[in-house]
């Protein structure tokens, strides 16, 4: 039984605070996780994991290629899933083997996106968007072709947040941890990667190597959250609690703490929302599109709230330390 | 003619003209893009189209089941009108709140997409009989066009043609220089405006076909093709439209004969162009510029073969660092040219060939000399760029550098400068 069953958005912060007191006290009886808690739980580790890196992304201008990645995972899934089960026979095909495809597909997305602008001269825009949807449309005719089922297509690229398990949770800590370890061990070649590449190299670190790492990084954090929640989430959350923490942050240090702290706000509003919907109206709406509004809408709240107190202190420069 | 055929058949006709129309008009507007730099929008615009699209059809539905047939009119203005929307918020962003607009398109492509895909969740439980035309949407599905979308997109695509021809020069003064188009009084931003406006309807008018997430491609493609093979702005209008409207008719065949989406085949078939541009225009191709350098890095070749056979005959030293493994067929070469000869197991330089090798060795030793004397370079250091320059050198940059030297007899090393001859 669900104890989430039939309750509004007010009262789904205090059946979850009242689990959590349980939880944290021990005195709760049968602990099984409920589907809501699972989705939070997974929404709020993507969050973490995008919010991360979402300042750096942005400040690279690597959020359009971010989204080109997310694409051609398809490619990847897709891949793999006919590799596996042509090679290993039966149809069964484990979640490492399209977590390699999608791996796969992201490297050969940066790597075609890189020859066509250096070996064809191509602009930036024209090579992104090239090899995206070319590889994406290979990626669409294959599932077509060998499971004659668009379906799969559908759920890789809008996601599906309300099919999750204790699986997608463990996945998505893993990639949430790593970030962390990643972003608080290398914040300074990270932080001058986004801002100040020559005084990187004036340094002494080797510029290539860490946009290779910036981007490995984002290739993870995309391929591994597509999985659990599409990769629009994973878009709008890259993008849209930095852009809400830009309103009010001035420095990097702050906003890579208040970006995924913003986003964990905006994925608990949304499960909240989700359920709610639900026990109103009867309709079960897909949380990853309730979770791109509230970004938006916290956004354009964000907006109104700096509208009115930025009279005071309009200064808008993005400062590095 | 089997490809003709498509063309008169009273269930293909309406799929395959109506795919040409649409991919024709797409191909248009990719161009402007590709020229503003501004390419990945459509791929915004066209996620931006979605919700509108979908909130069409739902309220639509809400008619009851005898309105179907006039859902395409549903779709298209509420595909315009939200990505009409769509533009306005990345706008919004870039200037109200200094955004990059890479941060700003991607923002809005995931919200606007995301709000489409939960206004289709919100669908597919409520009026579910209805969730069908929204999902083809995604990926576009050809087959089942009819006669009235046919002509609907021809006036769509006649609308962005007509733009183009019409409005050709100040496009053209906006695309190469908006400060100067504006300071001789074309309406920039009117041209502009109407310019987008075309753009939301060609790609809207593309989504029935080839659906919202792949019809950036068809914007990229024809218009990076096109672009590899002209120069002129005019031309590659015309090659695009070509381009666009063959991928378009290629990929609908295909797709009706393999019985696979229509949108990822067009869009293949004008990867295809573009690839073959990229690869094999005769300017900007990589495989005639690999040629290219490969000519050149002959012809430097055989001419350090030559400097080395006139140096062994006036100074009698070795030949020097001259055995790459490419000799003997440089050898070869300079014996087709008849600038050498072979007697017994020697080469010689025969007449023709001296007066080469001559030319060169001036051309090293004159470079030598501007380098010390106008640049002030300190003469041991001067041979390394010579040897680069007297293979780049023209004959006017020669008889220049030999005017400015005062026609000089002696290079910095106090070798004697070979006289000028004519070859």
């Amino acid at each position: 039984m669900n104890p989430y069953t039939d309750v509004n958005f007010f009262e789904f912060f205090w059946v979850l605070g009242k689990r959590i007191w349980q939880f944290a006290t021990g005195g709760g009886t049968g602990l099984a996780t409920a589907t809501d808690e699972i989705q939070l739980g997974v929404l709020a580790c993507c969050s973490i994991a995008c919010g991360l890196l979402g300042p750096f992304i942005v400040l690279k201008r690597m959020s359009m290629f971010a989204n080109s990645l997310s694409h051609t995972t398809l490619l990847g899934i897709a891949g793999a899933f006919l590799f596996a089960s042509h090679w290993w026979g039966s149809g069964m095909t484990d979640l490492s083997t399209l977590l390699i495809g999608a791996c796969i597909s992201a490297i050969l997305t940066a790597g075609l996106t890189e020859i066509l602008s250096r070996v064809f001269r191509l602009a930036p825009d024209a090579s992104i968007g090239l090899s995206f949807t070319t590889l994406f449309a290979i990626g669409v005719i294959l599932v077509s072709v060998f499971t004659r089922d668009a379906h799969i297509s559908t759920e890789a690229v809008t996601g599906n947040c309300d099919a999750l398990q204790l699986s997608d949770f463990r996945l998505a800590l893993s990639v949430a941890m790593i970030n962390i370890v990643a972003v608080i061990v290398f914040y300074r070649p990270l932080m001058l990667i986004a801002f100040d590449e020559p005084y990187l190299r004036a340094l002494g670190f080797s510029a290539p190597l860490w946009r290779v790492c910036l981007f490995f990084l984002t290739a993870l954090t995309v391929v591994c959250s597509f999985r659990a929640v599409g990769v629009l989430v994973v878009l709008a959350l890259l993008v849209g609690p930095y852009l809400t923490a830009r309103l009010f942050c001035h420095r990097l240090k702050r906003l890579v703490i208040w970006t995924p702290l913003c986003g964990v706000g905006i994925s608990l509003l949304s499960v909240a929302l989700s359920r709610a919907i639900l026990s109103s109206a009867g309709v079960a709406l897909s949380t990853g599109g309730i979770l791109t509004l509230t970004t938006a809408l916290v956004f354009v709240g964000g907006t109104v709230l700096r509208t009115v107190i930025g009279r005071a202190k309009p200064k808008l420069t993005l400062h590095m330390r | 003619m089997d490809l003709f055929f498509h063309f008169t058949d009273p269930i293909l006709r309406a799929p395959t003209i109506g795919c040409i129309l649409m991919c024709l008009s797409a191909s248009l507007a990719g161009v402007v893009l590709l020229f503003q730099r501004k390419l990945l929008i459509s791929e915004t615009i066209s996620h931006a189209a979605y919700p509108g699209a979908i909130g069409g059809i739902f309220l639509l539905s809400f008619l009851g089941p005898d309105f179907e047939r006039f859902s395409f009119i549903a779709v298209l203005v509420g595909a315009l009108f939200s990505s009409w929307l769509g533009l306005q918020s990345i706008r919004w962003l870039e200037r109200k709140w200094k955004i990059s607009s890479d941060a700003s398109l991607c923002f809005v492509l995931a919200v606007f997409f995301g709000v489409g895909v939960l206004l289709a969740s919100g669908l597919q439980q409520v009026q579910p009989m209805w969730a069908q035309q929204g999902h083809i949407l995604l990926f576009g599905q050809a087959a089942t066009l009819t006669d009235e979308h046919m002509v609907m997109y021809g006036l769509m695509s006649l609308a962005c043609f007509l733009f183009i021809v019409f409005a050709f020069r100040p496009l053209q003064a906006i695309l190469f220089d908006r400060a100067f188009a504006k300071s001789i009084g074309i309406p920039t931003k009117f041209v502009e405006r109407i310019f987008f406006i075309l753009l939301l309807v060609s790609i809207v008018a593309g989504i029935r076909s080839v659906g919202v997430i792949l019809i950036s491609g068809m914007l990229i493609a024809p218009a990076v093709a096109a672009r590899q093979f002209s120069n002129q702005l005019k031309t590659v209008f015309w090659l695009a439209a070509m381009f666009g409207a063959f991928s378009g008719w290629i990929g609908s065949i295909l797709s009706a004969k393999f019985s696979l989406p229509t949108g990822p085949m067009i869009v293949l078939v004008g990867a295809f162009f573009a690839v073959a541009g990229l690869l094999g225009s005769p300017k900007r191709g990589v495989v005639f510029r690999l040629i290219r350098q490969a000519a050149f890095h002959l012809r430097c070749m055989e001419e350090n073969v030559l400097k080395g056979l006139w140096k062994t005959e006036m100074d009698r030293h070795a030949l020097k660092r001259l055995y790459p493994s490419m000799l003997s067929f440089v050898l070869f070469r300079l014996t087709r040219h008849g600038w050498i000869q072979k007697k017994g197991f020697v080469f010689a330089l025969t007449s023709d060939g001296r007066t080469k090798a001559s030319a060169i060795v001036r051309l090293h030793r004159l470079w030598e000399l501007y380098l010390t004397e106008q640049m002030g370079r300190d003469p041991q250091c001067v041979h390394t760029s010579a040897e680069e320059m007297e293979h780049v050198l023209t004959p006017e940059i020669e008889e220049r550098l030999t005017k400015l030297l005062s026609d000089p007899k002696q290079d910095p090393h106090s070798q004697p400068i070979p006289e000028r001859s004519s070859l």
